[in-house]
């Protein structure tokens, strides 16, 4: 059997192998006897930090077209064909390591509200003065373009566009807190307001038309904050973005892999944290998930050059598109699907899907966003994405506790740096916000054992946390919990049964006595629920320990086996 | 024999097999014999990964695909001087139709362009156009445009409401013009349009199937019949819009008056004319269905002023009374009434419709009700974008039977 090449210790699905069966049964018997001779731990796992080894100077700017990027994706399948493969970036404790992708934050360690509410934010915003017009805006539908202020820093500027205020802006400004939080690299962003008469074009200053380019103009200028809104007083609100540091290469797709980036060796869509966006898309209703609002960046990380890969924009999402209120379809429907064409077509319209009769509580710097009606596992993007394709319960899993360790403090410190005009609207906004966390924690936490924080106490303890529980979604379960103990050879991967399985009421359970306690010995233990109020509970938890130092570490986690089934779906 | 012949191959084959797999054994004991890998880390691991594609990391190099859909994105958002294939009526009812131009782009947003046109119904037409800003999408809009047209095959049925399809005749009408016009849009929802053109046109006997006009009617019942009169002809129109865009919509409605002065050079057949349209896009149930309705009424002004019969106010046409030929119905004064019950399978690329269209001729405003009102009901699908049309295919039944509708544009 061939196996899929996973990176931190987490081992893939089986593939297909044609040729002549005893060859192919000889080669699986080399490939199981070459197995044997990788451990499934090394040293330094679980891996807390993904390595960039390779030099990456040579990664070269390309650009993703809009339209292919949403044709492929809307009417091909992108990426890996195989279905059910266990995430490829994470370690072998089933977390996604830090990375030129990812940062660990919420839940991994404490998060001040202050920090959410500074998000990525290291400065103060632009400087006080007047600003230099440097380029026009070459993407998105918003009025914007690009200066550099009178400290030299070079801003990225959106504008509200005419007739429709304080919405787009503060979209951005709430957003890029929450996926900053999240984890994700994110652009500094800082709400600001100029006037026509502090832009300065600079000479160099040109615009791209019709395959020339041209001197951009004081005409050009005064279009820009046409298709703005103008506030009463003359001046324009504006969501200023900071350059990013490095050298931009364009963005990155969500499948495959950048193809001049050596460090790039985890394909796009089994990347958890690309993954988890169909979760932490759904909470925020991030629909306009596509390459062109990704950006990598090619920078210096320990005297290496590295490309660093940012959710760019993510300004749109709750009930706001970059022009106007979202349409009610979006985050419910792709943009094309041929069921529900071909049976809207035939029937009149009759055919109606539950967002034609959602009720909304619309407020004008809100749009179309509501929690009451809220189904997680319904919700998509305007396009389907590779990576949210090959999502799986544990997948899901993950992202949830991250959206469930949001406070509501810490929501609503988020959503208050908006700057909505009115404070109803802001309230609106984190209510729903909180009203879709709770929704996402019930449904996700009902798909997969919720067990966490796993720890085996020198006295043979071993201790967890029902996350669902801690959360009041539900009872435990009827009968508590079953572990069943092995000894785990870490060179051939077998595991030796140790005494009986052990049983308890509660999220404590005792180790058989004969537990092994000599340095560098391994154990697994698989943990269950019994008689649990979901039936994807009784898939078991598989734990590994090590002893090192006279002290149980552990070292891994797994909830899911590659290319195992998902477990039974659960009740809603 | 033949029996030893099978035992033969049986002995080769179980040969073979056994030769197969001990050789398969034996390679994978050599492999699972070979020292163990140099990685002793997880981070080795990777990095032994990595360092492998840094060995065959290359650029990217975009597919044909994607090539050809980057060319023709970037050549919708801003198209690039030259040659471009043309897509326009040179005359309504003049059947598909196709041309080619040239154009360039100059100055910060203007262009100017030439194109010609030809349909399967030989309607053919040149025309120089300038005009800036190039996509019609400024506050201001200013152009000017030169052309001549010929339209060989033009049906006249005569003038009045009850006019019979057998009695169409076909006249030929060639135009030459020079135009100016300029659009100003105060705010976001009020237009300001206006135009004054020099134009001359001439009358000649129809080609085609049906008889040509002479051989019909005459210059008492047809007015201006092979009249070739010469015009100054002015245009204003004030509106409010609020539609997505008059391309493609789902809501919003245009109310508009427009007001349009022929000045013969000659004075002969000079004549105004007041228009007004309303258009209202009723959304019902998050744009599951729209209802869409409008109603036109073009007067002219004077009762003593003698209109030539192809400037009178007409009925007929894929974005009037759609299952009648352009032209069907004629008189000085007309009322339209459209309504359709839209739904929308797919949200992104198509409409589909029901619809009923109304309407009426009259030769005096006063009798311009709705008793007698010719009408005719249909279905459709429109495949469109945001904000315009691409395809509209109509099949529309009224008293003169069925007509299908091929258009580009929206009905209203």
């Amino acid at each position: 059997m061939m196996r899929r090449s996973h990176l931190f210790g987490v081992k893939g699905s089986s593939g297909s192998h044609a040729g002549p069966v005893i060859l192919a049964l000889g080669l699986s018997f080399a490939a199981a006897l070459a197995a044997q001779r990788a451990p499934k731990f090394y040293p330094d796992d679980p891996l807390q930090r993904e390595p960039d080894t390779q030099d990456a100077s040579k990664v070269q700017e390309w650009e993703i077209g809009l339209t292919p990027d949403l044709v492929l994706n809307l009417f091909t399948k992108p990426g890996d064909l195989a279905t059910n493969v266990r995430a490829q970036n994470i370690n072998t404790i089933d977390e996604v390591p830090d990375s030129n992708w990812f940062t660990n934050r919420i839940l991994a360690r404490t998060v001040s509200v202050d920090e959410i509410t500074r998000g990525p934010n290291t400065i103060e915003g632009p400087a006080p003065g007047k600003w230099t017009l440097l380029r026009p805006k070459s993407a998105g539908v918003s009025p914007g373009f690009t200066v550099r202020d009178e400290k030299g820093v070079v801003w990225f500027v959106t504008f509200d566009p005419d007739g429709y205020p304080v919405a787009p802006t503060a979209v951005i400004m709430v957003a890029t807190k929450l996926f900053w939080a999240l984890g994700y690299y994110q652009v500094e962003s800082y709400l600001t307001s100029i006037r026509p008469e502090n832009v300065e074009i600079a000479e160099t200053a040109t615009i791209r038309a019709h395959g020339k380019r041209r001197p951009f103009t004081r005409a050009d200028l005064d279009e820009v904050f046409d298709r703005a809104h103008r506030s009463p007083d003359g001046s324009y609100r504006a969501v200023a973005g900071r350059g990013l540091p490095g050298r931009p290469v364009g963005g990155f797709k969500y499948y495959g892999t950048r193809p001049d980036d050596p460090n790039d060796v985890v394909p796009h869509e089994h990347r958890r944290e690309l993954r988890a966006l169909q979760v932490f898309g759904a909470w925020t209703n991030l629909v306009d998930m596509k390459a062109g609002n990704t950006l990598d960046t090619v920078v210096e990380d320990n005297g290496r050059s590295v490309v660093r890969h940012y959710l760019q924009d993510v300004g749109s999402t709750f009930g706001t598109g970059a022009l106007a209120p979202r349409d009610g379809d979006e985050g419910h429907e792709y943009l094309y699907e041929g069921g529900p064409t071909a049976k809207r077509l035939f029937t009149l319209g009759l055919y109606i899907r539950p967002w034609q009769t959602m009720d909304y509580e619309e407020h004008p710097e809100i749009g179309k966003f509501e929690g009451d009606e809220f189904d997680p596992e319904q919700w998509r993007p305007r396009v389907p994405i590779a990576a949210l394709r090959h999502v799986r319960p544990d997948d899901m899993f993950w992202a949830a506790r991250r959206v469930m360790a949001f406070t509501d403090e810490q929501i609503r410190a988020a959503v208050s740096t908006g700057g909505y005009t009115d404070p109803a609207a802001e309230k609106l906004l984190a209510d729903v916000l909180i009203k879709r966390r709770d929704k996402i924690g019930r449904v996700y936490y009902s798909k997969i054992n919720p067990l966490v924080s796993f720890a085996l106490d020198e006295s043979g303890v071993l201790t967890f946390e029902n996350v669902s529980v801690g959360a009041g979604f539900g009872d435990a379960p009827k009968q508590g919990y079953q572990a069943v103990w092995s000894r785990f050879d870490n060179a051939t991967h077998e595991a030796t049964p140790i005494g009986s399985p052990t049983t308890s009421a509660g999220e404590r359970l005792q180790a058989p006595s004969d537990l092994p306690r000599n340095d560098g010995v391994f154990v697994k233990v698989s943990v269950q629920a019994v008689e649990p109020p979901h039936p994807a509970w009784a898939q078991p938890v598989d734990v590994y320990f090590t002893r090192t130092g006279g002290a149980w570490k552990l070292v891994g986690l797994e909830r899911l086996a590659d290319g195992a089934a998902a477990p039974a779906a659960p009740s809603k | 024999m033949l029996l030893g012949t099978r035992w033969r191959d049986a002995l080769v084959r179980t040969v073979r097999r056994i030769i197969a797999s001990a050789v398969a054994v034996a390679f994978g004991l050599a492999f699972a014999a070979l020292p163990a890998g140099a990685q002793q880390t997880r981070a080795e691991e990777v990095g032994k990964k990595q360092e492998e594609k840094a060995a065959v990391a290359a650029p990217y190099q975009p597919n044909r695909f994607e090539a050809i859909m980057l060319a023709l994105e970037e050549s919708f958002v801003s198209p690039p001087d030259g040659f471009f294939p043309a897509f326009d009526s040179v005359y309504s009812g003049g059947g598909f139709t196709l041309g080619a131009g040239y154009r360039n782009f100059f100055g910060r947003k203007a262009v100017w362009d030439v194109r010609g046109l030809y349909s399967i119904k030989n309607y053919k037409m040149g025309e120089f156009g300038i005009r800036t800003p190039w996509d019609n999408r400024g506050r201001w809009t200013i152009g000017f445009r030169t052309g001549w047209r010929d339209a060989t095959q033009v049906g006249y049925y005569g003038v009045g409401n009850n006019t019979s399809q057998d009695d169409r005749a076909n006249s030929r009408i060639q135009q030459g013009y020079g135009e100016i016009a300029a659009s100003f849009r105060p705010s976001s929802w009020t237009r300001l349009h206006a135009t004054s053109a020099y134009e001359e046109f001439k009358t000649e006997e129809g080609q085609g199937r049906a008889p040509s006009i002479e051989t019909i009617y005459n210059q008492f019942d047809t007015p201006g019949l092979f009249s070739n009169p010469k015009y100054v002809h002015s245009v204003v129109t004030a509106a409010i819009d609020w539609r997505t865009s008059p391309g493609y919509t789902r809501k919003g409605g245009y109310y508009g008056v427009t007001f349009v002065d022929y000045t013969d050079v000659d004075d002969t057949f000079s004549f105004q004319r007041l228009d007004g349209e309303l258009v209202q896009h009723l959304p019902i149930l998050r744009e599951t269905w729209v209802i869409s309705l409008r109603a036109r009424v073009q007067s002219t002004l004077d009762d003593n002023d003698v209109v030539p019969y192809f400037l009178l106010p007409q009925l007929g046409s894929g974005r009037t009374l759609r299952a009648y030929p352009t032209g069907r119905f004629r008189d000085r004064h007309a009322l339209l009434t459209n309504a359709e019950l839209r739904w929308i399978p797919s949200r992104v690329g198509l409409d589909m419709a029901i619809f009923y269209d109304a309407g009426k001729v009259a030769p005096r405003l006063e009798d311009l009700d709705f008793d007698g009102m010719n009408h005719n009901w249909g279905i459709g699908a429109r495949f469109h974008g945001p904000t315009a049309t691409v395809l509209r295919l109509e099949a529309a039944y009224g008293t003169d039977g069925w007509h299908l509708v091929f258009a580009t544009s929206a009905a209203f």
